[in-house]
């Protein structure tokens, strides 16, 4: 409703689906952002990546949903990774600790 | 010292709000001169509060979020307050971080909270017919020290 508003735009591309996340990702649109993952955390044999280039805000909520991709992924062993982190969301990666879990998890 | 100036906003306890919220911070910290980073951090940290009475304060039901910027020469102070159940935050804010954890282990659970100590200079949290939690961000004496 209001500037920074959040998108999502999914691409595929030779064994690799990668997901651009824009604009605000807050409360507001967490189960939309939930409902989009949900069908690609299940695709085992293809690498997932979220490039986050054009996102302009996180916080836990967002980062939880990180949190839930990650560990489904794992879990099938299955490559997912982020790419494109914006300094002052990075920061918030890195002070969380979850940095280290984002890096090309394969 | 100056007397306090104060700004108030009172929006429904709901999600589609937090962003109003954010933008009203960012007007009134953009005035104060916080830089670019700083912003962020507030911004990041006074979501955190708002979402925890979204999600937890009136269990479903309808109420009232009630934000209020206090400003001084020497911060900005932002309580956000509710009127419903009061939500217990972890004992240790600390232990919510995922550092030196496996993913096994890493879960989301009191990240909000660990988020709004780490960006802020101080954090209260207050019950007393609901939840007040007060952050306060200290305003740089001069660019030298900054």
């Amino acid at each position: 409703m209001l500037p920074n508003k959040f998108s999502l735009r999914t691409e595929n591309r030779e064994g690799r689906t990668i997901v651009y996340v824009g604009g605000e990702l807050d409360l507001e649109v967490a189960s939309q952002m939930r409902a989009a993952m949900e069908p690609l955390m299940e695709l085992s044999d293809r690498r997932l990546t979220l490039n986050l280039r054009d996102l302009k805000y996180i916080d836990s909520t967002g980062i939880g949903i990180l949190i839930s991709v990650l560990k489904a992924r794992h879990s099938r062993n299955a490559p997912f990774d982020v790419e494109h982190v914006p300094g002052h969301i990075r920061k918030l990666f890195d002070m969380t600790g979850i940095t280290p879990f984002l890096a090309a998890a394969e | 010292m100056t007397k306090d100036r104060q700004v108030l906003l009172s929006v429904p306890a709901q999600a589609e709000y937090v962003d109003l919220i954010r933008l009203t911070l960012y007007g009134i910290a953009s005035k104060m001169k916080y830089s670019f980073e700083e912003i962020e951090d507030m911004k990041v940290a006074v979501s955190e509060a708002v979402n925890n009475a979204v999600l937890h304060a009136y269990g479903g039901e309808d109420g009232i979020i009630e934000v209020s910027f206090a400003v001084s020469d020497e911060e900005l102070a932002i309580t956000v307050r509710d009127h419903g159940v009061s939500f217990a935050p972890s004992a240790n804010p600390e232990s919510a971080a995922l550092h030196g954890k496996s993913i096994d282990e890493i879960q989301s659970g009191g990240l909000g909270l660990y988020l709004m100590q780490a960006l802020m200079d101080r954090v209260e949290v207050k019950h007393d017919g609901g939840t007040a939690v007060i952050l306060t961000k200290k305003r740089a004496r001069s660019e030298e020290t900054a």
